[in-house]
């Protein structure tokens, strides 16, 4: 009768979700904010997590249960930013130090240390991982081809304020940005002109950009925005409870999650926009929350210094989280 | 009262020893090429192999022996941006990323207690 209780979870994981209470993992380790989180792509050795922290010490981590794998050291300012290609063979991370550094993912030595004129706030690499973009403080977009790291950069200017977050878009032809001239801007790789901008009353708070369906993910003030991201025509929008810092959409379009100020985790269904859940946890503001590649969890950073991993489907046994059945004793008690 | 969902264990965190990467796992192990070429030629037969992790252990051996006998002596370093310094060599970190030296003499002074970051320094000499 065990056996068909797990049976019959599996089968409609929406009553077990209802059945049971969602405990987060967390992970410990950094000693100050988490600003930034970034997923790998699912490679032959799972899926892989970079964080970015103000303490100037990025950590990689195993996606699905969250253990620590290594530090990348040597920025000597706040980490703003942080990204893994998809192969998580490379890092990329980027500094109130005035640079972005590439890194080694593997063996985590620093490859290459590229130099702004201001505080860099995001990186992100190619498909292929042949060329870096990065923003910040100084207001200009780069571009640099990591093949040959020594020659100049492609710039692209336009945006009056600095630049929050940088985006290879539309198979790494077209580049979004997001600043705090409350712009989104949509550039040509190619004739670093703006194709399309859109305006905001306030400072947009993050963007995320899905390549699969094209879809753009902003959050500004209390909302979560969704744009087609190769026309930047808006597709709907969802207001939240609480000021949101961070949104990510679901691979299947089925749900997004959100986090800001109130400290909780929000889960919508994003058909009908319809706030699911709510999840306390975290000690401070939601900095950033993101799905992994295959949709099982979502990793949240916030001001209290912690990562939280969660699950999509509550109670399901995937990672470190255990299908427990009715009358058995489970390994661990929660929150110990 | 809904039952929480249960968990095999907690993540595991930082080691407070190192920076991690363990260079024993399956994926280091796969994806880690060597530096010296002779590895990375096909069909290197296991004795050019050996002779090549021969000589990596005795450089490693040696240059952590350097270590040791700087211990307590004057050393000059040589770092970027045409800086020559000149301490008292205290020890290495474990993963060499700081020199701790004491009576560090600068162009703008002497420092009691310093760290020398290892990534500024491009040489270093000592007199054994």
């Amino acid at each position: 009768s065990s056996i068909l209780y797990c049976l019959l979870a599996r089968l409609s994981e929406t009553k077990v979700s209802m059945a049971m209470r969602q405990t987060p993992l967390t992970c410990s380790g950094h000693t100050r904010p988490v600003v930034d989180l970034a997923f790998s792509g699912i490679t032959p050795y799972g899926y892989f997590l970079i964080s970015a922290c103000k303490d100037g010490k990025p950590m990689l981590r195993q996606g699905d249960t969250g253990d620590w794998i290594g530090t990348f050291l040597g920025h000597k300012g706040a980490v703003w930013g942080a990204t893994l290609n998809n192969e998580a063979t490379k890092a990329a991370t980027a500094a109130a130090d005035f640079t972005a550094k590439v890194w080694d993912a593997v063996t985590g030595d620093e490859v290459l240390t590229l130099a702004h004129k201001h505080i860099v706030k995001s990186v992100n690499f190619t498909q292929d991982s042949s060329c870096l973009l990065t923003g910040g403080n100084d207001k200009i977009i780069r571009i640099y081809d990591l093949n040959k790291p020594e020659a100049e950069p492609q710039e692209i200017t336009g945006h009056t304020s600095a630049i929050k977050k940088a985006l290879w878009c539309n198979n790494d032809t077209q580049i979004l940005s997001a600043a705090d001239d409350k712009t989104v801007r949509l550039w040509d790789r190619n004739s670093t002109e703006v194709v399309k901008q859109l305006s905001f009353d306030m400072s947009v708070s993050s963007m995320e950009y899905i390549p699969d369906g094209e879809v753009l993910v902003i959050t500004y003030g209390k909302t979560i925005a969704f744009y087609n991201a190769l026309s930047l025509d808006m597709i709907k929008t969802v207001d939240a409870p609480a000021s949101i810092h961070s949104a990510s959409l679901h691979p299947d379009k089925d749900f997004f999650v959100a986090g800001g100020d109130d400290f909780k985790l929000y889960k919508f269904d994003y058909g009908t926009k319809e706030e699911l859940e709510s999840y306390k946890g975290h000690f401070g503001p939601v900095h950033c929350v993101r799905f992994s590649p295959d949709g099982e969890l979502y990793a949240s950073g916030s001001e209290d210094g912690t990562l939280r991993l969660w699950q999509t489907a509550v109670g399901k046994t995937y990672g470190l989280w255990k299908c427990v059945l009715p009358g058995e004793f489970s390994c661990l008690m929660p929150n110990n | 009262m809904r039952p929480h969902v249960s968990v095999l264990r907690l993540p595991r965190g930082p080691d407070p020893n190192g920076r991690g990467f363990d260079p024993n796992s399956p994926r280091f192990i796969a994806l880690c090429p060597t530096t010296i070429s002779a590895s990375t030629e096909t069909g290197t037969d296991s004795v050019q192999i050996r002779e090549e992790q021969r000589a990596r252990s005795v450089l490693r051996e040696s240059f952590l022996r350097t270590l040791i006998a700087m211990t307590n002596k004057q050393v000059q370093f040589h770092m970027y941006e045409r800086v020559k310094v000149e301490a008292k060599f205290g020890a290495s970190d474990i993963d060499v990323l700081n020199f701790q030296v004491s009576e560090l003499h600068t162009p703008i002074g002497v420092q009691k207690e310093a760290l020398l970051r290892c990534q500024d320094v491009i040489s270093y000499s000592f007199d054994l």
